[in-house]
């Protein structure tokens, strides 16, 4: 890690404890990063995560509820955005459409003045603000149009452009100005997928020939890992990883990371000891240590990582359930137990086989898991009671369906008047750590019951993992101690369990 | 048995019927019914006379026109309208800038403070204004201040078509235009003269030309407020009406006709580019 002095050295932009509030909501959470001097750096995520108003912080639009913004080690947080060394390519490109293409990449330089000294009358040497030559605007803004490839394009009026113009033009006009750096918010968005590929290439190579800083805003992951130098991953405003395209992907941080990137396999498990790690009901060598005994942890591989082999004891068996030609690879999915797992490869087995799966200890990546709340899959009975993980609970199913009550048979009537049977009604069921109690009362019939197999401290209280004897893990907190290997019954009032209805097959994404 | 009649076919083209007729009878007719007098005598017959009458008027000679009382009513006409169109430009732009720009959420409530005076009858509204330079003494003290309240009252009548069409340019402006300039290193004054100015220009020429007519011929406003003793061009023309010399009106009516036609020409009027289209027809009407 370096420290935060080296790092300024060589950043021109460095961004501390950053914060940006609208109306109250936290947009932008204490964010701290810095780009070097010359760097491709992206900021990736999905729509709302803050990514866009960084950018627009940086560009002096929007100005930061707490912390600062440093250029060059200068505190630039609260300067009006024509006082920045800073330009924007806009996501709808923003060409005034008053002017033609020529008046629009001269607009920057005509209303700058340079400092020129000279002597007058009394020889007292005076500073003037000159405004450009015109002959010098016009050989920049030729320049700039040539970097862009649309030479010869001055007199043309905007409306006359194709998007894929426009977008060179708005670039034009941003680079004309030789920026310290140049923010690009979402610059191909409006373009097709065949000319937005072109530009990604010709942006990366203006990028080398220019070495100006580029700080570029995307939702799109491909596009990210194709251009930057660095990616900053966010969500909900906060930084979820910085790192090299690379790093983001063979090493994500998180499963929130993991899954935006590419597409993963993502597991629960637990590491048994060092370099190995369980899940899916096998123990795989893999390559990451330090973490406690037993610790929940979430691993993460992604489906080219996952070899097909003859079925064997040693590895993972499943039955192949459905065969997808890609283009240069087929996307296959075997049904492992309860597990779905997403595999590439470039030879096909036969849709119903048995496969094995083998996965080396490289393609394992091991992340603590931050526990907020327990997940599960849980069905509906007859009786409107819940069954998840190891046990049965009575549950509240009318927060299935907004305004929904249960009439006396037990079936439950939507808000629209619609009579609906549950039984059988596969839900994702949420359990917060704090609302699960244990009990040494182990007659209670239906409800779960296991072994606290994991206990630590967390200054408020402990948090224990109870295994049952399916290896249904449940996480709680308590303030209570109680011992390693102790028996108990796990109580869920019925108002915390929440339900919310899976997704109907088909539409997932 | 065959059927040939077929059903009658109901076309779009049907729809323009109504507003044919409608442009027919209340906007051809009446024209060409001017045209008609402007170019006849009382028996009906052809006649460049009222042509002659009209140039004449002052004396012999092509430059007795410009002594003649009908060029001075014109020229008086057009300082009115010009100045009153200036006035409620000065004062409409300030005031449409700043209901669009303010952060308020019930902008159309402000805006709505400058239109609900034309709800009430128009004539009530120049009634007040009378008695209220009545109460001044400004109230035909002079001809300056008949002159200066003939504009007082044009403002004060067109001022919310003037206010209109510019607010909803400058409202349709997008914001990231004026981000754009200052982001190229424009302060907020350059970037106005810049980019809000030049981009809310079809405003301005709708309001213009829906205050710069109307006050040329709006005698109203000049009767009530001045003891009838500023004439305007409109009042020129009632009052050869009036005196039942409808073929001198006439011709006068088909000069003023011309003269808007230039004006509306000059001002891009006619144009049919996208950009202004958009915002004239949105303006008011």
């Amino acid at each position: 890690m370096k420290t935060k002095k080296e790092q300024s050295a060589s950043a021109i932009i460095e961004l501390v404890d950053v914060s940006k509030e609208f109306d109250g909501v936290t947009v932008v959470e204490n964010m701290n990063f810095s780009v070097k001097q010359g760097e491709f750096v992206t900021f990736l995520g999905p729509s709302g995560c803050g990514k866009t108003t960084t950018l627009r912080m940086i560009a002096g639009f929007e100005l930061p509820t707490a912390g600062k913004i440093l250029l060059n080690g200068e505190d630039i947080s609260i300067l009006p955005p024509n006082k920045r060394p800073v330009n924007t390519v806009f996501q709808k490109y923003a060409l005034f459409p008053h002017l033609n293409v020529f008046e629009n990449v001269a607009f920057g330089l005509k209303l700058k003045r340079v400092e020129t000294t000279y002597v007058d009358k009394n020889g007292n040497e005076k500073i003037k603000y000159k405004k450009l030559p015109k002959e010098v605007i016009a050989e920049k803004v030729r320049k700039a149009l040539d970097i862009v490839d649309l030479s010869g394009f001055e007199k043309r009026s905007i409306a006359t452009l194709s998007g894929g113009q426009q977008q060179r033009i708005a670039i034009a006009r941003s680079i004309v100005n030789e920026p310290k750096i140049l923010l690009l918010d979402e610059p191909l968005g409006a373009l097709d997928l065949k000319m937005r590929k072109e530009m990604q290439l010709e942006l990366k190579a203006m990028h080398k020939r220019l070495g100006i800083t580029f700080i570029y805003v995307t939702h799109d992951q491909e596009e990210a890992l194709t251009m930057s130098d660095t990616i900053i991953v966010m969500a909900d405003g906060v930084i979820q990883q910085i790192g090299t395209p690379e790093e983001i992907y063979n090493e994500p941080n998180n499963t929130f990371v993991a899954d935006f990137i590419g597409e993963s396999n993502i597991f629960t498990g637990v590491m048994p000891k060092d370099k190995s790690v369980r899940f899916c009901g096998k123990t795989f060598p893999c390559l990451d240590s330090g973490f406690e005994k037993d610790e929940p942890v979430d691993v993460v591989v992604r489906p080219e990582d996952i070899k097909i082999k003859p079925p064997a004891d040693d590895l993972l068996n499943g039955k192949v359930t459905s065969v997808v030609f890609k283009g240069i690879h087929y996307q296959i999915l075997v049904q492992c137990g309860r597990f779905e797992i997403e595999i590439q490869s470039t030879s096909a087995p036969e849709v119903g086989a048995t496969v094995g799966l083998a996965i080396k200890p490289d393609g394992i990546h091991v992340m603590k898991k931050i526990f907020r709340v327990n997940q599960f899959t849980g069905v509906i009975t007859k009786r409107n009671t819940v069954e998840f993980g190891d046990g049965e609970y009575e549950c509240d199913v009318t927060q299935l369906y907004p305004g929904s009550h249960l009439d006396e048979e037990g079936y439950l009537i939507t808000a629209k008047g619609e009579k609906l049977d549950l039984t059988d009604t596969e839900v994702n069921v949420e359990v917060g750590l704090h609302d699960i109690t244990m009990s040494d009362n182990l007659d209670d019939s239906g409800i779960a019951q296991g072994n606290i197999i994991s206990l630590i401290y967390k200054s408020e209280y402990y948090r224990y993992i109870v295994r049952t004897d399916n290896e249904e893990d449940y996480v709680l907190a308590c303030e209570d101690l109680w011992n390693e290997n102790d028996r108990v019954s796990l109580i869920i009032p019925k108002e915390k369990i929440r339900l919310t209805l899976k997704p109907a097959e088909g539409n997932k994404q | 048995m065959t059927k040939t009649k077929t059903k009658p076919h109901f076309s779009r083209k049907l729809l323009a019927i109504p507003y044919g007729l409608f442009l027919a009878f209340f906007v051809l007719i009446p024209l060409l019914i001017i045209v008609y007098y402007a170019f006849t005598d009382d028996n009906g017959k052809f006649t460049t006379e009222y042509v002659r009458l009209f140039f004449n008027d002052g004396g012999d000679g092509f430059f007795g026109f410009f002594k003649s009382y009908t060029f001075k009513t014109i020229m008086r006409s057009l300082f009115i309208s010009t100045m009153s169109t200036l006035l409620c430009l000065f004062i409409a732009y300030p005031v449409a800038y700043i209901i669009a720009k303010c952060k308020l959420k019930n902008k159309s409530v402000l805006l709505l403070l400058f239109v609900v005076p034309m709800w009430i009858n128009f004539v009530l509204r120049i009634n007040a204004l009378k008695e209220l330079f009545v109460w001044m003494g400004t109230y035909n003290r002079s001809d300056t201040w008949n002159m200066i309240n003939t504009i007082i009252g044009m403002v004060y009548d067109f001022l919310p078509f003037m206010i209109l069409p510019i607010y909803t340019t400058i409202i349709k402006i997008d914001k990231s235009y004026l981000e754009a300039a200052r982001d190229l290193g424009a302060t907020g004054a350059r970037a106005f003269v810049k980019v809000t100015l030049p981009l809310s220009k079809a405003g301005i020429i709708s309001g213009v030309s829906m205050v710069f007519l109307p006050s040329m011929t709006n005698y109203v406003v000049s009767n009530y407020l001045t003891f009838r003793n500023v004439k305007i061009i409109g009042k020129l023309i009632d009052d050869y009406f009036m005196g039942d010399l409808w073929h001198d009106g006439s011709f006068i009516a088909l000069v003023l006709l011309l003269f808007m036609f230039l004006i509306t020409w000059l001002t891009g009027g006619f144009k049919e580019d996208s950009e202004t289209v958009g915002t004239r027809g949105t303006a008011l009407w």
